[in-house]
């Protein structure tokens, strides 16, 4: 069980974004798709919850070809893989309780779990999503903008872990944030991955960032696979934008961590 | 020469195919609407918000367009010396035509410009993108509720925008041309019968729908950051008056036809 991405080929008008790109994610691992700005790493995390469909290839989650889907196929999709996006893309007209609890109450959730949750039910799962996060209940009744940016990004990550998704999708998991909040956003992906052993795709630009926590890294450039591999494969190759991208990253290492 | 026949060619083409995503987007949410059963609650948080939002400005739009329109067709009528029927004729202009039409204008700046750039803003900042990775059409859940929301309360606010207007309107006709308030009610039902409700209801009706699609299809549809969210309230407003006034015409054509069937 896992996503793979058969010869996927995508173009925006004349534009092509993701040129017969293959590539798989195994199961438990954190692989991060790295690359410069509009090199289609975001259209790649949308294609695998549907959101957008290619021109031509294949995107399989848990053996199912999602270009072939309709929307309750769709729909059982999206509630095996959360998607955390750049933008907190909280509902400013619901509380935090409402947001985080938002993915619980659809149809999918009660048909996956073959009963509706109780109100009570609802809370508590809430409130445990809440505290994975480092956030505490005190927060429940409270509005999206009554929270600083990195507390809405909390809170976002809570209300996609609420529906206990298989897959967690990271676009951009970062931007925007200090770099206290972003080593503690780094640290709770991999906090998450491994308490939760679910399968994490992030798409990022920050190279320190994917070599903390990376299993695997895949550099997208020009709508192609530039590189693919584990960490120590990627700080050996002698791509110039790898390089570009490893050199001001690795002199703000120690040297053992070179 | 053919550059310029190219140019129209391609806006043409352009304007088409916007025209086209627009109709399937409304088919799309016109079928929404009749699947969904059930929670009501939405809908009528809407009706509320955006009625009570728009009363003011409908009340004031009432008062003056009935006003202006008594000045006008006082001086008209003096000459024929039949300043009797100034009620009638500006009731049934108010009604049928004038109010629908300005009260909707109003309703496309006010809320339709809102409800573009609630959307647009929902689209760059990726909520509505949220919304349906976690499950839920953001039809159904979005843009449902505005659109039933807008369509009703703009037939609310006529209702209310007309018996102001001719409340203003018989003021004036007081105040300004010295008809008693009897003298300004007795032909009004020599010109608005039936027909002339209905018409107004029927348009009323109408615009609302133009003014809630519209404005759902531009902001549902917005791309590229604030800009785009400034040009989706921007073509929200323009295309809500073009298609307004589009349909006016061929409305207005049309009840006169079958005008005779109310009657």
């Amino acid at each position: 069980m896992s996503i793979a991405f058969w010869e996927v080929t995508k173009n925006f008008g004349p534009k092509r974004i993701l040129d017969n790109v293959s590539f798989d994610v195994a199961t438990g691992e954190i692989l991060f798709i790295l690359g410069k700005s509009g090199m289609g790493k975001s259209v790649t995390l949308k294609h695998i919850v549907g959101v957008l469909k290619p021109d031509s290839g294949a995107i399989i989650v848990d053996g199912m070809n999602v270009t072939k889907l309709d929307e309750d196929g769709l729909a059982e999709i999206r509630r095996r893989c959360g998607m955390v996006f750049q933008h907190p893309a909280l509902l400013d007209s619901l509380t935090v309780y409402q947001n985080v609890s938002f993915g619980l109450r659809t149809p999918q959730f009660a048909r996956t779990l073959r009963r509706t949750l109780s109100e009570e039910e609802i809370r508590a799962r809430a409130i445990e999503k809440l505290a994975l996060v480092h956030l505490g209940p005190e927060l429940l009744e409270r509005r999206p903008q009554e929270l600083s940016y990195g507390m809405q990004k909390r809170v976002s990550l809570a209300r996609t872990l609420a529906p206990e998704p298989r897959y967690l999708l990271f676009d951009e998991p970062t931007t925007g944030l200090d770099p206290v909040t972003t080593n503690a956003v780094n640290d709770l992906i991999l906090e998450l991955s491994r308490k939760l052993k679910v399968t994490s795709i992030v798409v990022s630009h920050d190279m320190a960032c994917a070599l903390k926590v990376a299993d695997r890294i895949l550099v997208l450039d020009q709508a192609r696979i530039l590189a693919w591999g584990t960490v120590p494969e990627i700080k050996r190759s002698q791509e110039p934008l790898i390089r570009d991208f490893l050199s001001e990253t690795l002199a703000l290492l120690p040297p053992e961590e070179r | 020469m053919i550059a310029l026949i190219r140019a129209l060619g391609a806006m043409t083409h352009g304007f088409l195919a916007e025209f086209g995503r627009f109709c399937l987007f409304t088919r799309t949410v016109i079928r929404t609407a009749a699947r969904t059963r059930g929670n009501l609650r939405p809908v009528i948080e809407q009706i509320g918000h955006v009625s009570y939002r728009s009363l003011p400005t409908v009340a004031f739009a009432g008062v003056f367009v009935g006003a202006i329109l008594v000045l006008q067709f006082n001086e008209m009528l003096k000459e024929y010396d039949a300043g009797i029927f100034l009620g009638g004729l500006n009731t049934s202009s108010v009604v049928r035509e004038v109010g629908p039409l300005i009260i909707s204008f109003l309703l496309a700046g006010k809320i339709g410009a809102f409800i573009a750039a609630e959307l647009g803003t929902m689209r760059v900042t990726e909520q509505i993108d949220a919304v349906e990775c976690l499950g839920t059409n953001p039809i159904q859940f979005l843009i449902v509720p505005r659109f039933a929301g807008i369509v009703v309360s703009s037939m609310l606010l006529l209702a209310l925008g007309l018996m102001i207007s001719v409340a203003g309107s018989m003021t004036v006709a007081t105040l300004v041309c010295g008809l008693n308030p009897l003298q300004y009610l007795s032909s009004v039902p020599k010109f608005t019968g039936v027909s002339t409700l209905v018409a107004g209801m029927i348009k009323s009706a109408v615009y609302g729908t133009i003014v809630a699609s519209v404005s759902c299809f531009y902001g549902f549809n917005a791309t590229g950051g604030a800009r785009g969210v400034g040009r989706a309230v921007t073509q929200a407003a323009i295309y809500t008056n073009l298609y307004i006034l589009i349909a006016n015409f061929v409305l207005s054509n049309l009840l006169d036809r079958l005008g005779g069937l109310f009657k």
